[in-house]
C-alpha cells in the first residue's frame, strides 16, 4: 500500500536508506538467486569479501566462477591471482567454465597474506583469492585498504569458525553444502540483509547445461 | 705543398667508420638548407675551470641528450655537432639555452658558441664569445677580432708572432701560408687551415662507459636495513641519470655488501621489464634487503649493473587500472617484480593447457602471465565431462566398505561413468571409470575406480 505522504517523504535527497547506500560498482555473479540478495546486485568490483567454508570444496569457488570468468574476458581485463591455494586449480576444468587461462597466475610460497596485500594494491588485477588460516583483524583492514587502492576484487577463504571474530571485509558470507544444495548465509554486508540463499549445486546445473 | 686541410687536427687519429650525421636519421627536410648554408654546425663549449678528466667525460655524456656527435677537448671543452639536432631545440637559440641551463644545474660555468667548424666554436667559446655563425662566409670576419692566445699555441711561438705585429687571429689568417708553415711550424698552420676549411671535420667522437660500477665507503659500519637503504638512494639516482643518458634500462642489477671480515653478502634484483627509474629499484631492493640476513655490520657498499638493454618507455593508460575498464601495464610488470624479490624466482605461476587425454597430463605451469602469451588455447579443446576445480596431486586411495568407496562416511556416485584410458606408451598406462561423488557433507568429489585389478578406489579432485 503506497502512502503518498510516504512516498514524498523518500524522495528527499537528504534521506538515507540502508539498502540504496550501497551504490557500489559490481560484476554480477551470474546467479540470479545471489545477485538479487548481494549489495548492489553483484560482486563488487573493489574492495575484501570473505567467504567462511566449514569444509573445504563446499561450492565456495562454484560461486564465484561466472564472476571470474567474465571478468577474465573483458577487453581490458587485468590479472585474476590464486594466492596459496591449497590445491593446484585445474585448468582444463577452468577453461570449461569460460576462464581465459592468460590472465590467471597462481603465486605460491611462503607468506601468502603479504603477497595477498601486494597482489590487491598492485592496481595488476581484477580479482585475487586467498585462502588463510588465521590472519589478524589489523591485517583484513589493510587487506580492505590495499583492495580499495588497486580497484581489486579480494576473496579471502576462511574456516567457518571465524564468523565469531571481527573483520574489515565489506562483506562476509557463510557456505556450506547441503545434499544437492549450497546454502549461503549473509553474515555481514554494507546494505545487505541477514538472508539465507539455497542455491542447486552451481556445478552440477553447469554440467548439466 | 700538401694541401694541410685534409689531416685531422694534431694529436687525433683518423675514427672508423665515420658514424652518420644524426640529420640523415631525422627528417632532413626539417632543416632548411638555404637558410643554414653550411652542412654541419658545431657547437664549441667551453667551461672554464674545469680540470677534472672525469668531470669532463661525464659533461660529455649528459651531452648526449642534445646530440650523439660530442667530441671531448681536455682539458676544458667539448665539441657538439648539432646540426641535425636544431630542429628538435627550436633552433640555435633554443639549444644555447637548454645546454646552458644544464650546465648551470651542474654548477659548472659555461660559454656556448656555434660555428661550421669544431675549431672555430671552440676558440670562440675559449675567447668568452656567444657567437652563433652559420655560414662560412661570415666565419672569418667574425674570429678575425679574436687574441691568438686562445689558439693555446705554444707561449715561443704567440711571443714571435707578438714580436711581427700579429695579435688576432684575424692577422695570423693574412699572413702567406708558405712563410707561415716555415716560420711558425706545419702544426699552426694545420690549425689555421682546421679554423677555416670547409672540408668536414674530422673528430673522434665521445662513447660514454657502457659499464655502472659504483663504490660508497659507508663513514660508520651500519647493520640497520633502514640505514643500508637511506646509503643506497643516493646510488641509485646515480645509476637512473646514467641510464636516462643512455636511453637504456637493466634487467639486472647486483648489490654486494661489504664486511670487515668474511665474504660479502651479495644481493641480486631481476626485473621483468628493463628499468631506469631509481624509485622503482629502491621499492624492489627495500623488499629484498627486509629479507636479507646480515652476518655482521657492512662497511661499503656496491652497485653493479648489468648488460645495458635499449629502454622503451611504457606507454600509460589516461585511466587508473581498473578504472573505466583501464588495463594494467606497468603495474603487472612491477607486481611480478616485487613477488619474486621477496618469495624467490619461483613463486608466481601462469597455467597452461596441454593436449592429452590423463587429467594430470592435460595442465601445466607456465611463466606469468605477461611474459609468456599463448594464443587462445593453442587449439587444444577441453573435455566435455565434468571436470573437478582442484586436481590433486596423486590420487588419493580410498577405503571400499560394502562394494562402495568411503570418504567421511560412504560416498553417493552421482553421475554415469566416464572412461579415461590412454598412456600406454610412455609407461603412464591408466584405465580408469571416473565418476562424480558426493560425500555424507555434501562435498563433490571426482573419483574414479581402477579397471584393472585389485579395482581400487581413488579420489583424483574437488570440484570446489
Amino acid at each position: 500500500m503506497a502512502d503518498p505522504t510516504l512516498a514524498r517523504l523518500l524522495e528527499h535527497p537528504a534521506l538515507w536508506r540502508g539498502r540504496s547506500a550501497a551504490r557500489i560498482d559490481v560484476v554480477p555473479s551470474g546467479l540470479a538467486a545471489l545477485d538479487e540478495q548481494l549489495p548492489g546486485g553483484g560482486w563488487p568490483r573493489s574492495g575484501l569479501i570473505e567467504i567462511l567454508i566449514a569444509r573445504f570444496g563446499s561450492g565456495e569457488l562454484s560461486l564465484l566462477l561466472p564472476a571470474l570468468a567474465a571478468l577474465t574476458r573483458a577487453p581490458a581485463a587485468r590479472w585474476c591471482v590464486w594466492v596459496a591455494p591449497p590445491l593446484m586449480p585445474f585448468a582444463p576444468a577452468l577453461v570449461a567454465r569460460g576462464v581465459v587461462l592468460d590472465r590467471v597466475a597462481v603465486v605460491g610460497g611462503e607468506r601468502p597474506l603479504w603477497a595477498f596485500g601486494q597482489v590487491l594494491g598492485s592496481g595488476a588485477c581484477d580479482a585475487a583469492l586467498a585462502w588463510a588460516r588465521q590472519p589478524q583483524p589489523r591485517e583484513l583492514r589493510r587487506l580492505q585498504l590495499a583492495a580499495e587502492r588497486g580497484r581489486t576484487l579480494g576473496v579471502l577463504f576462511r574456516p567457518r569458525r571465524a564468523a565469531r571474530e571481527a573483520s574489515a571485509a565489506m562483506l562476509r558470507l557463510g557456505v556450506e553444502a547441503r545434499a544437492g544444495t549450497v546454502r549461503i548465509e549473509f553474515l555481514k554486508g554494507r546494505g545487505a540483509t541477514h538472508a539465507v540463499v539455497e542455491l542447486a549445486h552451481p556445478d552440477l546445473r553447469a554440467g548439466q547445461a | 705543398m700538401k694541401p694541410l686541410q685534409s689531416r685531422p687536427a694534431p694529436g687525433e687519429a683518423l675514427p672508423a667508420p665515420l658514424p652518420l650525421p644524426p640529420r640523415a636519421l631525422l627528417a632532413p627536410a626539417a632543416v632548411p638548407a638555404a637558410a643554414h648554408p653550411s652542412a654541419e654546425l658545431w657547437a664549441g663549449l667551453h667551461l672554464p675551470g674545469l680540470a677534472d678528466a672525469r668531470r669532463l667525460e661525464e659533461l660529455a655524456t649528459q651531452m648526449h641528450a642534445f646530440t650523439p656527435r660530442v667530441s671531448l677537448e681536455p682539458p676544458d671543452g667539448l665539441t657538439l655537432e648539432v646540426r641535425g639536432s636544431l630542429h628538435l631545440f627550436e633552433g640555435v637559440a633554443g639549444l644555447r639555452t637548454r645546454v646552458l641551463a644544464h650546465c648551470e644545474a651542474q654548477g659548472q660555468p659555461a660559454v656556448l658558441s656555434f660555428a661550421p667548424t669544431p675549431l672555430a666554436a671552440l676558440v670562440a667559446a675559449r675567447a668568452g664569445k656567444s657567437l652563433a655563425v652559420l655560414s662560412h662566409a661570415q666565419l672569418t670576419g667574425q674570429l678575425s677580432a679574436l687574441p691568438l692566445s686562445v689558439l693555446r699555441w705554444p707561449q715561443p711561438v704567440v711571443e714571435r708572432l707578438q714580436r711581427t705585429g700579429v695579435r688576432t687571429v684575424g692577422a695570423a689568417l693574412r699572413l702567406p701560408r708558405a712563410g707561415f708553415a716555415r716560420r711558425f711550424g706545419a702544426a699552426q698552420l694545420a690549425t689555421l687551415d682546421a679554423l677555416t676549411s670547409s672540408t668536414r671535420a674530422v673528430r673522434r667522437l665521445f662513447r660514454p662507459r657502457e659499464r655502472f660500477r659504483r663504490r660508497h665507503e659507508l663513514t660508520c659500519e651500519i647493520s640497520s636495513h633502514e640505514w643500508l637503504m637511506n646509503a643506497f638512494v643516493p646510488m641509485l639516482g646515480e645509476l637512473e641519470q646514467f641510464l636516462r643518458a643512455r636511453g637504456s634500462g637493466v634487467m639486472q642489477l647486483e648489490c654486494r655488501l661489504l664486511h670487515r671480515q668474511g665474504q660479502a653478502t651479495r644481493c641480486q634484483l631481476e626485473l621483468a621489464a628493463p628499468a631506469c627509474a631509481a624509485a622503482q629499484l629502491a621499492a624492489l631492493l627495500r623488499v629484498r634487503l627486509e629479507a636479507l640476513p646480515l652476518p655482521e655490520p657492512v662497511r661499503a657498499l656496491e652497485l653493479r649493473a648489468a648488460t645495458l638493454l635499449p629502454r622503451t618507455e611504457r606507454a600509460r593508460s589516461l585511466w587508473q587500472p581498473g578504472e573505466h575498464g583501464g588495463s594494467a601495464g606497468a603495474e603487472a610488470h612491477e607486481l611480478i617484480e616485487r613477488l619474486h624479490a621477496r618469495l624467490g624466482s619461483g613463486a608466481v605461476h601462469g597455467l597452461a593447457l596441454l593436449d592429452g587425454h590423463r587429467p594430470e597430463c592435460a595442465w601445466t605451469l607456465s611463466a606469468p602471465p605477461p611474459l609468456a602469451r599463448h594464443g587462445p588455447l593453442c587449439g587444444i579443446t577441453v573435455p566435455a565431462g565434468p571436470r573437478p576445480l582442484w586436481l590433486l596431486k596423486q590420487p588419493q586411495p580410498l577405503p571400499v566398505r560394502d562394494g562402495l568407496p568411503q570418504r567421511r562416511g560412504p560416498l553417493n556416485l552421482l553421475s554415469e561413468p566416464e572412461r579415461i584410458e590412454s598412456g600406454w606408451w610412455d609407461g603412464g598406462d591408466v584405465a580408469r571409470d571416473y565418476y562424480t561423488a558426493c560425500d555424507p557433507h555434501g562435498v563433490r568429489l571426482w573419483v574414479f575406480r581402477e579397471r584393472g585389478r585389485p579395482h581400487g578406489w581413488f579420489l583424483h579432485g574437488i570440484f570446489g
